[in-house]
Parts: structure tokens; sequence; C-alpha cells
């Protein structure tokens, strides 16, 4: 049944069943069963109890009213990467905008929204229905735009679709897809009756040319002469163009130094491919990047830029390096250890926290990396922050587990969990564990955090984001709070109790962060006495506050902040978007009374480090004093081999859990603290391919001052490093090459041994690392005698490291690179058309297949692609359903009473008459008052003149009487008799019924005879 | 007992959280209702069916209407809510003509036409039924947008914008009249401001600016918008102010301020120079009686005034000495409910226009 957009449908229909079975049984037993309750309740009650089983019967069957909508929504895909053109990017946002503005139909309500993409997709305006707001420029965080991820933005614009509408794609894009496969993500877009329009975009033919690859061996000797080979095109239509001048520079790179490889080379470009070689050698071990930059003489040669580099490494192997990070806030730290271990016969290189490794390659160069009291964010303010990224983390951490470099962790107060490292990839490799999870050591810290809602773009999400890395920061027994304001109109803490022990409540924090909405609080003073209140009940040796705003919320009364500075409590502020002085001097103050530091942020993206870094502060308390004692030698290992149980004492360490592995050795302990868990000073395991160790005191500079003194220091550090180190290859000649082509790289082995004989049936494994740092492995296998091939694709443009493993039971796995030039964004050159073409031919179920719009996106051809209407009606109508089954269960349940009425109550005529007969009295003396009025009168008229003619003819009478036929009487008499018998039991009105006399009956009668002689003579005249 | 107290319950958790789903959970409290009503009287007639025809007669009967008069409580709330009551409710989410983006500031001129300016930097004109007329922008608004609206003598439009440190004054129809624009330079000297947040003009053209920051007062400035002179200050002692977010005169002729974060109202006399402090109530506090960010006020034509609290979210009804006589509005996104108020006016009809920011509408009521 339709009633326009609304029709019922049953989830289970056979449930009718039971009606269409059961009333016809219910008639046929209980008619006669029934026949007691008279002829008129009998029916009610079967009529009654048949409705109840069809209602009963449709609610079982779940009946449903199901709504269809014809409201659109409509979702704009805009392609952001950089294979399109800034000035068509921007443009798309003005198609967006006018195009939303003509078309949608504000009366059905219809929606728009946004989603922008590049390597990745982000809404830049949720569905809304309303028109969107004129921009020229995307507000939303999009991240790398080098590459082009359809299938992703299509399916976050699928997931934004509301339920209760018709649903549309607008993609605007290239195309060229480099990552992710949307032809298989849009077939089940249209399964599900979203359709998708196209509008190209166009990639202008234009003089392009690019560095196509360099090309290197990937594995070489010290000293040995190379030539390398750069791979250049001149991309064009026109055959007969200029040839495109300019130079082609060479430099190469390693552990962070850069230098030229021989002089600028002129070269010039004709259309196609051109080749150019260069000779080369390199003197000591490691890992070297190659970089050939193509430099254009006439800029307008060559439009896009970003393809115009591409790098190679090779790998010299060669004896241990050694690479030592240092904080750069405290440089020189260890220039001590690293003058002992130079003395050593070790190369040392040390690299400072604020110019970090940027790529694996880099670290490829060292054996083993040290991490000398380095934390994971250090320095002041915004300027001086300095961090490891997670991305840098997961390199130190894969360089050991995959790729078999050591690593060393030497202690101080700004390492293990007290740097901040708890939580990271880096404590995975570590034999011991930064967080204490030890209830009896009193290591506990407390944060509090006040998030105030900044009017700054995304301002709400990276409030967010620090406040999660602030959180991951602190370890189980640290307490955490935030306070914000709440949809409540007033501070609230984000949980109960306010300042909660992190333990195992860490997830449901983040998860409560994730809903939280921080609201425009008008002051810092109540949020800030609810944080002092917290405090003070809370038994943290350390605890800290930290302060996010745009500053403009009333400033807090001095003497409040003072009390924080009495009670030891820093509050650290943070002016994001900050209203100029007025709002960033409320916060400078708070900071500089409690002795917190003050940031003032103008990127959100330094807020992550800034919180790690403040964070940090309630992780001291893992540090531990010692009262100058030696540390006991509990097992006898290769790091301390020949050195006696006569250790110098120590006067502090940081505390760590040893890990519950068999593989974790603990060589040294302090005797304080007692719990074994919790005291180790010396560590080390084996983890994947690589070692590790950590040394939890500091290596001299001031726990450890009588150490350097020591005989033993140069021993232990050395024999500690060398241990440590990736083991040197053997004397087998593997020759490993990389090729890279059409997006795959493929490994090729051929093994020989020391007789340089075949080595076959090996069970070689490939295993890499690609630019995202996370490792993958692929198959090896063999093809030839001694040959070897592996492939694996890769999908995004960088290094690709990779390992050779399984050649046999001790032996070191290889360690080759390749490299990816760059994206193939920025090879694309035509657009798609086919792929987009394909799209819109996608035909959504139950709606029209969808619309190439127009050709290219041109400000020229910008107003008839506007005309192009994506809120028309040809997709499928949204369906809603309603349940409506519990309202037949309702009514069913009122005529359960009514049936059992019927059946149980019977109620007499009379009773029926007297709770009737007032209403019907009540009702008579409305309507018909005036009636009887006038008939009253009549009647009484009529009574005079019929009196007047009794006595009249009463005095004439002579006749006997006679008998006379009735129907000629009932003509005269009816309409008195009737009136009155009509009026006499409501209006009371009584009278003589007339007689008619004998000689009045005679008279008629005669003169009746007379008419009809009259009528037979007249009839006899015509005959 | 048990049904209808768990349909009581339910209902009201729907008329805390109604948002686009409000639909739906309303629906749902009735559809408590209906269970709990079958779940009484189901039973009940049951038993009642199984007694002698002769004794059921009345009681069954009363027992049914009883049952249905008791189950029919599901879904009824108790309402704090008393006088006034909601007149209309009008206004929606957006950025297009007519509608808002957490609107921050409300004003009515002698046409009952309302001024109401949002987080778009918007000034939007509507008639009192919420019929959308004209609009303009403020210059620019990427350091902040304005935080207070007001009409002048000569029916000039007063905007605060807040975090550019001045007062712009445009004319009704939206031209901005910059020789009359008054600061613009951040600092705390006279003349400079830190954020203005509101102003009033007396009838002989002096102007009040109220402003907050780093120097919390009230400055006075001439016709020719020179400032003459300034009270208050930053604390909570008496005259001073910690965000004094609106101004208003009364109808004794006196300066009267809601002082924001000191949850109070503080009355100057204007005929002093520099104004003197003649009254003040108010301390915070959530019960009756208390305030909990007064960011707006609009007095009632009856010796009363309607306070708008922020904090609280409801308008709360004191007399001009501060007593309080009641208490309209709750949290939430239902009519009669609101979402962090800013801004509360009267128009010529005593009917007042509060608007309800976080829900991006205006609700208006008749007392």
């Amino acid at each position: 049944m339709h009633w326009g957009n609304w029709h019922i449908s049953f989830v289970h229909p056979a449930y009718l069943i039971v009606a269409a079975v059961l009333i016809p049984v219910i008639w046929l037993v209980s008619f006669r069963s029934l026949a007691g309750l008279g002829p008129v309740r009998r029916v009610l009650a079967l009529t009654l109890r048949s409705l109840l089983v069809l209602l009963f019967a449709v609610a079982l069957a779940e009946i449903q009213w199901v709504e269809k909508s014809d409201r659109v929504t409509v979702i704009y895909v805009l392609d952001q990467s950089e294979s399109i053109p800034p000035a068509k990017r921007r443009l798309m946002l003005e198609y967006v905008v006018r195009q939303v503005r003509r078309h949608r139909n504000a009366r059905q309500r219809d929606r728009a929204g946004v989603v922008v993409f590049g390597r990745q997709a982000v809404v830049e305006v949720p569905p809304f229905d309303d028109d969107l707001p004129p921009t020229t420029q995307v507000e939303s965080t999009l991240g790398e735009t080098d590459a082009t991820n359809l299938a992703a933005a299509l399916k976050l614009a699928s997931a934004l679709f509301p339920e209760d509408t018709a649903r549309r794609i607008v993609l605007v894009t290239d195309g060229n897809e480099n990552l992710g496969q949307v032809r298989e993500i849009a077939p089940s877009l249209a399964r599900n009756g979203i359709g998708i329009d196209v509008v190209p975009v166009k990639l202008t033919t234009r003089a392009e040319v690019a560095v196509e690859n360099v090309i290197l061996p990937s594995r070489m000797r010290r000293q040995q002469k190379f030539r390398g080979r750069i791979v250049l095109s001149n991309y064009t239509d026109d055959d007969k163009a200029e040839p495109v001048r300019g130079v082609v520079r060479v430099t190469r790179s390693s552990g962070g130094r850069e230098e030229p490889v021989g002089e600028d080379v002129p070269v010039e470009l004709k259309p196609g491919k051109t080749v150019l070689t260069f000779e080369h050698e390199i003197d000591s071990p490691g890992i070297y990047t190659y970089k050939a930059t193509f430099v254009p003489e006439n800029a307008e040669d060559d439009l896009m830029p970003q393809n115009n580099v591409a790098t190679a490494f090779t790998h010299v192997q060669g004896k241990g390096r050694v690479l030592l990070i240092e904080d750069h806030m405290h440089p020189g730290e260890f220039d001590f250890l690293v003058d002992r271990l130079r003395a050593m016969n070790l190369e040392v290189d040390t690299m400072s926290t604020s110019t970090l490794f940027a790529s694996l390659a880099e670290l490829q160069a060292y054996d083993v990396v040290i991490l000398a009291n380095v934390p994971r964010s250090s320095g002041d303010d915004e300027t001086s922050v300095a961090a490891f990224s997670d991305a840098q983390i997961q390199m130190l951490a894969n360089n050991t587990a995959q790729l078999g470099a050591g690593l060393i962790m030497l202690g101080g107060d700004r390492s293990f969990g007290a740097g901040g490292w708890a939580n990271t990839e880096l404590e995975k490799v570590m034999p011991v564990d930064f967080q204490i999870k030890n209830a009896k050591i009193k290591a506990v810290g407390a944060l509090v955090m006040v998030m105030h809602a900044s009017e700054m773009a995304q301002g709400n999400f990276w409030q967010k984001v620090v406040a999660r890395e602030a959180l991951k920061t602190l370890g189980p027994l640290d307490y955490c709070g935030i306070l914000h304001w709440s949809d409540f109109g007033r501070d609230s803490w984000l949980w109960r109790p306010g300042l909660a022990r992190v333990g195992t409540r860490r997830k449901t924090m983040i998860r409560a962060l994730a809903r939280m909405t921080p609201g425009d609080m008008p002051a810092f003073e109540p949020s800030m006495r609810m944080a002092l209140a917290e405090f003070r009940k809370n038994k943290a040796s350390i605890k800290h506050m930290i302060i996010i705003s745009d500053g403009d919320p009333s400033a807090p009364p001095r003497a409040l902040v003072q009390r924080f500075a009495q009670d030891g409590i820093k509050i650290t502020t943070v002016a994001i978007g900050a209203h100029g002085v007025t709002g960033t001097k409320t916060l400078q103050d708070i900071a500089q009374i409690t002795g917190g530091n003050y940031y003032r942020v103008r990127n959100a993206k330094a807020l992550p480090r800034i919180y790690q870094r403040e964070a940090r502060r309630v992780t001291r308390p893992v540090v531990k004093d010692l009262a100058n004692i030696p540390p006991r030698l509990v097992l006898s290992h290769p790091i301390v081999s020949g050195i006696r149980d006569d250790f110098p004492p120590l006067q502090g360490m940081v505390l760590t859990t040893v890990k519950e592995n068999p593989l974790v050795e603990v060589i040294l302990r302090s005797p304080d603290p007692s719990d074994n868990r919790n005291n180790a000073i010396l560590a080390a395991w084996t983890y994947n391919n690589g070692r590790a160790v950590a040394f939890t005191t500091d290596a001299g500079y001031r726990w450890a001052n009588a150490w350097t003194s020591w005989p033993h220091y140069d021993q232990l550090f050395s024999q500690m490093v060398r241990w440590a180190m990736r083991p040197a290859e053997d004397d087998e000649a593997f020759d490993v090459a990389t090729t890279v082509r059409d997006g795959k790289v493929r490994v090729t082995i051929t093994a020989l041994d020391t007789e340089n004989q075949y080595t076959n049936f090996l069970g070689l494994t490939g295993a890499a690392i690609g630019p995202d740092q996370k490792p993958f492995s692929f198959p090896i296998r063999q093809v030839a005698p001694g040959r070897y091939e592996g492939e694996f694709t890769a999908r995004e443009a960088g290094s690709y490291h990779i390992t050779i493993g399984g050649r046999g039971p001790g032996k070191p796995p290889l360690i080759v690179g390749a490299n990816v030039p760059y994206s193939s964004e920025y090879k694309d050159r035509t657009s798609n058309v086919e792929l987009l073409k394909e799209l819109a031919a996608l035909r959504p179920q139950g709606g029209q297949a969808g619309k190439v719009i127009g050709d290219d996106l041109t400000p020229a051809k910008l107003e008839s692609l506007v005309k192009a209407n994506p809120f028309r009606r040809d997709l499928p109508r949204a369906v809603t359903m309603h349940e409506a089954w519990p309202w037949f269960l309702f009514v069913a349940g009122l005529l359960f009473f009514a049936d059992v009425a019927v059946r149980r109550i019977a109620i007499r005529r009379e009773t029926w008459q007297r709770w009737i007969e007032p209403i019907r009295k009540r009702l008579r003396r409305r309507t018909e008052a005036v009636e009887v009025e006038a008939k009253l009168q009549r009647l009484q008229k009529r009574k005079e003149q019929l009196a007047d003619d009794l006595s009249r003819k009463k005095a004439a009478t002579r006749f006997e009487p006679d008998t006379i036929p009735t129907e000629e009487l009932d003509e005269v008499a009816p309409p008195v008799a009737a009136a009155a018998s009509k009026q006499k039991p409501d209006s009371g009105a009584t009278f003589d019924e007339p007689e008619e006399s004998y000689t009045d009956r005679l008279r008629r009668a005669k003169e009746q005879a007379r008419r009809k002689l009259k009528r037979n003579d007249a009839e006899e005249d015509a005959e | 007992m048990t049904p209808c107290r768990a349909s009581l319950s339910g209902r009201s958790h729907a008329g805390k959280h109604v948002g686009h789903g409000g639909h739906t959970e309303i629906l749902g409290s009735k559809i408590t209702g209906a269970f709990s009503l079958i779940t009484v009287l189901s039973p009940l007639s049951l038993v009642m069916s199984e007694l002698p025809s002769r004794r059921i007669d009345r009681r069954y009967c009363l027992a049914v209407a009883g049952c249905a008069a008791f189950a029919g409580m599901a879904g009824c709330r108790p309402s704090h809510a008393g006088p006034p009551r909601v007149d209309k409710v009008w206004g929606r989410r957006g950025i297009s003509e007519g509608r808002f983006q957490r609107p921050r500031a409300i004003a009515v001129d002698k046409k009952d036409q309302l001024y109401i300016v949002d987080m778009t930097g918007r000034i939007q004109v509507f008639d009192a039924e919420g019929r959308f007329l004209r609009y303009w922008r403020t210059p620019a608004i990427e350091r902040g947008k304005p935080v207070g609206i007001a009409i002048g003598q000569e029916g000039q439009v007063l905007v605060a914008d807040t975090h550019y440190h001045r007062l712009l004054v445009y004319t009704q129809s939206g031209r901005r009249l910059p020789e009359s624009t008054i600061g613009g330079e951040e600092g705390t000297g006279p003349g400079q401001f830190g954020f203005v947040t509101d102003a009033v003009q007396t009838a002989d053209g002096f102007l009040y600016v109220g402003e907050y920051g780093q120097n919390d007062r009230i400055q006075k400035f001439d016709p020719q918008g020179r400032c003459v002179s300034q009270c208050g200050g930053h604390g909570d002692a008496p005259g001073q102010f910690r965000r004094p977010q609106s101004l208003k005169l009364g109808p004794d002729g006196r300066l009267w301020v809601a002082d924001a974060c000191n949850h109070r109202i503080q009355i100057f006399d204007i005929e002093a120079d520099p104004p003197k402090l003649v009254g003040l109530w108010g301390k915070p506090g959530t019960a009756p009686g208390c305030l909990q960010f007064p960011y707006d006020f609009a007095f009632d034509g009856r010796g009363g005034l309607l306070v708008c609290e922020f904090g609280n979210q409801r308008v709360q009804r004191f007399t001009l000495e501060g007593e309080p006589l009641g208490i309209w509005g709750e949290p939430g996104r239902l009519p009669g409910q609101l979402s962090r108020p800013w801004g509360i006016v009267a128009d010529s009809r005593l009917r007042f226009h509060v608007l309800d920011t976080y829900n991006h509408r205006v609700q208006r009521l008749k007392i």
C-alpha cells in the first residue's frame, strides 16, 4: 500500500498466515459457543477477537512504515595531488561552490560535502544541507600530496553519506591513480546505489624533463671503481621541438654529509631519453646515496620540478662504525666515551638531535647506533624543540630488528622512561621496558592538561593529537587528568576521578579524548582551581600542568597562580592561534609565575612535540638516585668478559622493568632497588636480526663519575659496542643486483661459494623495509644454477632496504638497497580519461549511470560545467524504515480489554436506557425545542377548528349510523393522529381525538358518489 | 511502579540529548509508554476476565481506567521550567543567508529588527518573526570574531570587533562609518583596547565601551570619540571586572554591567565621572538566585530583568535588586532548552529573544 512517499512492509510476512488461519477457526468454533451472548454481542465479540489476532499477527510480522526520500546528497571528491597544477586545484573549489549554490534544492534539504585527497583523503566539508562556504584554498590538513589515492577518497566519501538520501559522488580528478585500486572499490559503490559523476581534469601537454633513474651497482667493495648511469627524459609531443638545455649535478651523501661528484655537466636534451654516465669510487665503507639533479637553463622548459631529482644508493661493507646520537641541548656530554671508543679503534661519528637522520639509508652506514641520554623530544621553546618523529623511531627499530645493526641505549636523566620513550617502537627492541609496573616503587607523576577551544583551523583536532601523545608518554602508575569546558556549561574533568591513574585505562582515556569537544572556556580560574584541588589530594612526587589556549579566557587571579608556584606545580602554557598581545600576556604570566615554559605556536604541527616534551616532566620519577653503591655482576657475558666484579660505585640510574623473556640477559644489577624486575644496570638481548643493549646509568658524566678513572672503562664499553655490532660479512661471493621497472623491484642473487662454485638449493628469504618504514617479506626462488630471484611491488617512491637471509646457520643477512626515484605522480602527463569514463559508466543499483561532465576543468569552461546538475533525481531514492509494530501491539493490548469486556459484561436494556436517556434528552432539547413549539401551535389551532365543526354538526344530526369503508376514514384522520402520537411522550400535550359524526360521514359519502357519477358521465361524453 | 519509572528515566534522557536523532528518541519514549501500558493492563485483564461477571462491572472499569491513567504517565517528565514560555524557535546552523554559525551577540532596534553576529563574522538582520532581511560582514575575521553588538541612540549599529580591539559603527543598512570607529589599537592606555566586549550609548551621545584581557574596564567616549574617563580594572573587588561582557542602560538611567567571570551584575551611576558603583548583586553557583557566567541581560519593563547565563545555560529573572523570581531553560537541544546561550534582548512588545548559541538558533519568550 502506498500513501505518497510512504508504504508498509513486513520483516516476517509469514506470520500473517497465523491470522489467515486463526480467524476462520475462531468464527467456526466460537460462533455456536457464544450463542448465549445474543446476536449483537456475539458478532461484536468475534469481530474483536479476529481483529485482535490480526493485530498480533501484524506485530509479529514486524510491520514497518517505509518512507522514500526525495533528498539527494552530493559529495565532491577533489584531487589535490601534485600532478594537477595549483591553479586547477583552486578552480575545483570555485566550481564546487558555484555548482552547489546553483543546483542544490534547499526545499528538499539536499546536502553537499567535500572530500579532498592526495596520498590520503580527508573531509573538507562534511555533508550538510546548506551552501558551501566560499573558499579558494583547502583548509584541511591534507598531508602528502605526492600521490593520487582515488580508492581511499571514494571509500571515505561513501562512508560519509547519510542514510536517508540518494547518494552521488562527483569526482574531479585527472584519474592518474598511483596508490590503491579504485576499480576494486567502485563496483561496491554502485551496488550500494551510489552514483558517480566525473569531471575530468586534463593535464596540458608541455615541455617536461624528468630524471628517470640513477643506476648503480647495489653492493661493491672499497676502492672499487664503478660506473653510474643517469637516465633523463625530455617529454614533448613535438618531435621537432628545440632541445632543452640545462646542467646535471651529481652529489653523494653518507652519514648526513653531502659532497659533489665532479663538476656540473651541461646537457642538451632532445625529445626522448638521454643516458649520461659518470665514474666514481668509494674509499670507506658505508651506505652512499648518489643524487642526480637536472637544472634547466630556462625554467619554462620544465614545469614540474619535483621529478628533476633521482637518487640511488650503494653499500660498501667495511669495519664497524658507530653512530652516537646526543641531545642537542647538552652537547659534549659523551665526549669522554667517544674519545675512549676511538682509542679502542672504533670509528665513531656523533649526531645531534637537532640534525637527525632522515632516512634508514643514513643509518646503514653504521653497525651500531648509541642513544646517549637522548630524550624523545627536547628544547625549551617552539624554535628549539627537536624530537624524534614516529618515522625516525621506526627507522631505529627497523635498523636493528630487520637490518641487524646494534642499538645501545645509555642512561641519564633524559633516557629510557625519563626521556619519554615509553610506548614507542624503540621500547619493543630493548631488553627492558621503560615503564615501571611495580607499585612498590614510588615513581609517580601527575599531569593535568587544560583544553580550551581554539578558533584556528583544526585547533580541536590538534588538541586531541597532543593530549593523546602526552598520554602515551605517561607510565601506568602516573596520573593524568584533562579539563575542558563541557557541553554542560562548566569546566569538567574528562574522566572520573579527575586525576586518574593511567594503568589499564590508557585506551579508555584515549577513546574519551577522541570524543571530547572542548568548548569556549570563559575564564581560566575555575579549571585552575579544580586542578589545584585535585593536585593537592594526589601524592604523586612530580606534578605538572599544561594549558593550551588561544588566550582569550579571562585571566586567573594572581594569588591562585602563586598557589601553584608555592606547591611546586609548574604550569606550561601553549598559545595557539592567540589573539595578539592581550591573549598571550595572560599565558605568559601564568608560565612565568609558576616556572613553567611558555610556547607560542603558529604551526599546529609543532604541538605534539611540545606536549611530549612537557609530559616528560612528570616521567622524571623513574630516575633513581643511588647512594654511591657499586652494581653487582650477575651474569658472565661477552660484554664483561675479562672484567672482575669490582665495578665502581654509581650515584644514579633510570628505573626500568626487565622484559619477561628468556632471551634477556641481565648482566649488572643495582643493589637498590632490591626488586630484580627493576634494578637492571646492564641488560642485553638479541632481537630478530640485531642486538640491543640497555645501560641504565650514564657513561661517566654524572652518575658514573668514578667509572672514568676505572681501568676497565675502555674495555667494558668497547666490548659492549663490539658485541652489539652488526656481524661482518664472510668470504662467500654473493652478488646481489636490484632493478626497478614498472613499479616493481626485482632482486637477483648470484651465489658462489669460496671456491667460486654455484651454491644451489639455498632457502633464501627476502625482507624489505619501504619508505613508510613498514617491513614486509617477499619470496625468493632459484631460477638457474646459483641464481635466485625475488620481486615485490614498490607502490611508493623512496628507498627500499632489502635483507636477504637464509644463507645458512650463523651467516649474517645480506643487505642491499633499491631506490624508486620519485612518485609516479610526477610521471603522469596525461589524464586517465578511460578510467574516469569507466567509473562514470557504473550503473548504481536502481538508478541511472553517472555522467562525464565536460572534458576539462578550465576557467573558460567553468560556467558550462557548473550548469550540469549533480543533484538530479535519477538515483535510487533512499528508503527509511520506521518500526510500526509496537503501535499495533499497543492497539491490540487495548482491544484485549474490549474483547474481554464484550464477553463478560452484559448490560441490561434498562441500564442502557438509563444511561442514554439523559443524553438523548439533552440533545433533543437543543435540536427540537423550536420545532415542537411550532407543532404545538398548529395542533392548538386545529383543535379549535375541530371543536367548532363538532358543535355545528351535532345540531344537524338526524340519521342512524351506517357502515362506512375504513379506507375512506383513513384519508381524513391520519395527519392529526400521527402528529398527536409523536408528540405525546415528549411534549405532554393531550387533547380528545376528534370523532367524525355519522352525518358527516354520510354527507361525505354522498359527495363522493356524486363526484363519481360526474366522472362517469364525462368519460361517456369523451367516448 | 517499575515500568513507569523506567520510562520516566528514558524520557529524561531523551530530553537531555536529543539532537538530530531527537525524533527517534521521543518516539522511543512513546513506545516505552505503550509497552508499559500493555505490560500492566494485559495480565490484569486476564485476571479480571476470570472473575464472576456480576462483580467486575464497576471494579473492572475502575481498575482499567486507573491503570490506563497510570501507564499513560509514561513519557511525562517533571518540568522545572516555569513562565516565561517559548513563543517561537527559529534559526538553523549554516552559512547561507538566514542561518547561523554559533551566533554570539544580538541587538534589537526600535522597529524590532534583530541584529545578530555569528562566528562567520556576519551581521544578519531579521524581523521579530525571524524572517531574514539583509546582512553584511565585518572587515576581517582572521584574528577572531565579534562578541558584542548594540544599537546607538540614532539607530546606528555598534559592533564590538573584539579581537581587532575596536568598536565598528554601521548604519542600519550595513554601511560602515569608518570615521565613527572607536579604538583599533591594542593596549591599556586611554582609547586603546584589549578584547572589546560591548558598548552602550547614552542619550547625550556618550559611549561606554567594555573590554577584557589585560585591563578589564569600561571606557567612556564623548560624541567626538575621545576617551574622557574610565572605570574598573581587572579583579573581583567591587567596581572591578573580570570580563564585563554586556553593558546596558537601566530604566533608572544607570549603567548596568554583566560582570561575567565574577558572576555578578554591577550598577554604575553615570552622572558621576568616572562612573561610580552604586549597586552590585549576584554570586557564583548553580542554585536559583546564583549566577554562572552571566553574558547578557534584558530589562522586562515590569521592574525586573532577565539574565542569560552562559554557564548555567538558562535565563533567570530577577528584580532590579537581585531577588530571584524564576528560572527558564535547561541544558539541551529541544525547544525551551539552551546550549551555552550568549545573548538576550527585549523588543518593544516585551518579547525576549534569547541567542541559543550552540544550538545555532533564537528562542523567543513571552512572559
